[in-house]
């Protein structure tokens, strides 16, 4: 069974229909690339996969338990972890301390047990600030730690929310284009981290403008259009594919490919 | 942050506490240890204050409202009752903190400034009802003849003591409140203040630590209604009124965000501002009195201060003095 199970989803905004039955699946271990032209629907999928929307219709399976209709930290919590495309930091809060905050899904100290700090807060604690400084350097930002988050350039905040995600141990990861305003360099060190976290075990669901990225790291590549899906299949069929080649990347350059 | 604990802190904090608790030593000056009695009173409602504003970002207008709720209910218990004083502190601590939650429940669902307004509104509502509930309340009169705190044989019953009561909790309510602000819980506040689209994609249910944070909040302020009534005993409508709760709010605002020390310090000087006297030896009358009729316009103009200056109060002026990281204290 797929880990993902995206089946029919269709998200209208008044009369407009920005998501359109779109089925498709996620395997584990993958990474699944979601691609399309601006006003594609690719957002709109991505927030309604990880409950931060709500569909008009149709059903997103994570690991056979339904999606639609939990609270969105609930479905953090049973393992699905995200990125924004505005990266959604904590900018008073250092790097470290950021990360840490995305250990909240996987640790359990409450107001209670922490006021009067109870021995296993104290260890619990000390856990967390170890595994944060250790996903801090697998995303290459050791050096960052205690920078607050408002002081890091644009490229190193997106790697910096992907650490924060990781934080949550999840099974799935989900980015809402992490490639999006970043420079060629910092574009191969994101796909770099990309297949660090892929061969650490995690599964990645990548949203994404930037075909160069998606072409390198995806296994798999979904397209929508307007709203539905015209194409799935590994990177080298979807660049030849002429429905791809028509509605998407003649829009922007063919021969780019 | 990793439990290496700041070696300046704990100096500062030592002779912090030493200062404090000393004072009664030092002087038996009634009116002094009177006014920073109520200092202390302060301290406990503005450490709930800083969690909620300072911490968590939302914005109450009616947390005077609590502090009326914890006064009226413990020296109701009481008087009427016949309860020892311990019981009467839990009366008030439930009763405000069951009071938050209702409150706070709906209006934290919404977002915006729902919570605000709701304050406000249960602010207004809860002084009428002060004056109106007059089996209870006294009314606009007041209740008077309340006795002093006493736990079993022993009672507070000098300036002195109840100066120590008073300071004694509000030191435990501060290092509860150290300790969860450096922990999970602090990072979850400080991260829904942040973001509240990061903190829920981080798996923290923010409407879930509003909630908790409001009702911490509401129930320090009962703690502290219940230390007041028995300190003074008496107590009237107007002691819980709005501009209580907006002095509190100043506090908040001056004592600035991510902060405990600022808002402590905030408050020491915004508590002894209508008791100049009291700090200020050979202050004229005529001086004082200038000052207490321009107390409440010292606070607005404060806030509006501290908004176009220093928007992160005190605690960030503490902080630019401790560089190095970002930590909360």
């Amino acid at each position: 069974m797929s880990l993902l199970q995206v089946r029919g989803v269709t998200r209208r905004f008044g009369g407009l229909v920005a998501v359109d039955a779109v089925s498709f699946d996620v395997h584990e271990g993958q990474i699944k690339a979601v691609i399309g032209p601006n006003g594609a629907g690719k957002s709109t999928l991505f927030n309604v996969m990880t409950a931060f929307d709500r569909p008009n219709d149709g059903s997103v399976l994570f690991d056979g338990a339904e999606v639609i209709g939990r609270r969105p930290h609930l479905v953090v919590r049973s393992g699905m972890a995200r990125t924004f495309q505005n990266t959604q930091l904590f900018e008073d809060m250092t790097a470290h301390e950021n990360v840490m905050a995305g250990a909240h899904a996987v640790t359990k100290t409450g107001f209670l047990a922490a006021a009067l700090r109870l021995p296993w807060t104290v260890r619990e604690e000390r856990d967390v600030a170890e595994e944060a400084g250790r996903l801090l350097r697998l995303v290459g930002l050791g050096e960052w730690a205690e920078t607050p988050a408002a002081d890091m350039p644009h490229g190193l905040r997106r790697l910096l929310e992907i650490a924060r995600a990781l934080a949550a141990r999840p099974r799935v990861l989900l980015l809402d284009e992490p490639a999006a305003g970043l420079n060629t360099a910092e574009t191969a060190s994101l796909a770099e981290a990309l297949y660090r976290i892929r061969d650490a075990g995690t599964t990645i669901v990548v949203v994404e403008h930037d075909m160069g990225l998606v072409m390198e790291v995806s296994d798999e590549i979904v397209v929508l259009d307007r709203g539905c899906k015209i194409a799935e299949g590994p990177p080298r069929l979807i660049q030849k594919d002429p429905a791809v080649v028509a509605a998407y990347l003649g829009e922007e350059e063919a021969d780019e490919l | 942050m990793l439990g290496r604990p700041d070696i300046r802190l704990v100096v500062i904090v030592a002779v912090a506490l030493v200062a404090v608790f000393a004072l009664p030593m030092l002087t038996s000056e009634r009116y002094l240890l009177r006014v920073f009695t109520f200092v202390g009173v302060n301290v406990i409602i503005i450490t709930g204050m800083a969690l909620l504003f300072g911490y968590a970002g939302q914005v109450s207008l009616g947390h005077a409202a609590f502090y009326g709720i914890g006064a009226y209910a413990s020296a109701f218990a009481v008087i009427n009752l016949g309860w020892p004083w311990p019981a009467g502190v839990a009366l008030a601590i439930v009763l405000t903190a069951a009071g938050g939650f209702l409150l706070a429940l709906p209006s934290l669902r919404l977002k915006g400034h729902y919570l605000a307004m709701a304050t406000l509104g249960f602010g207004e509502i809860m002084k009428v009802a002060f004056v109106e509930a007059r089996p209870v309340t006294g009314g606009p009169d007041g209740l008077s003849g309340i006795p002093y705190p006493a736990i079993g044989p022993f009672e507070f019953d000098t300036a002195g003591l109840a100066y120590w009561l008073v300071w004694g909790v509000a030191a435990v309510a501060l290092l509860l409140a150290y300790n969860v602000v450096r922990s999970r819980a602090g990072r979850a506040m400080r991260a829904l203040h942040g973001s509240e689209l990061g903190a829920t994609a981080c798996g923290i249910d923010i409407t879930g630590i509003k909630v908790r944070v409001f009702v911490i909040s509401a129930s320090l302020a009962g703690l502290a209604g219940a230390l007041y009534a028995h300190v003074v005993g008496f107590v009237s409508p107007s002691t819980f009124s709005l501009h209580v709760s907006v002095l509190l709010v100043a506090m908040a605002v001056l004592g600035g965000t991510g902060s405990l020390a600022g808002p402590v310090i905030a408050t020491v000087l915004l508590t002894l501002i209508p008791y100049s006297d009291a700090v200020i030896p050979g202050l004229s009358r005529s001086a004082l009195e200038t000052i207490q009729e321009w107390q409440e316009d010292i606070y607005g103009l404060t806030i509006i201060a501290v908004m176009l200056f220093v928007p992160g109060g005190i605690g960030s002026l503490i902080r630019r003095m401790a560089p190095g990281r970002g930590e909360a204290r």
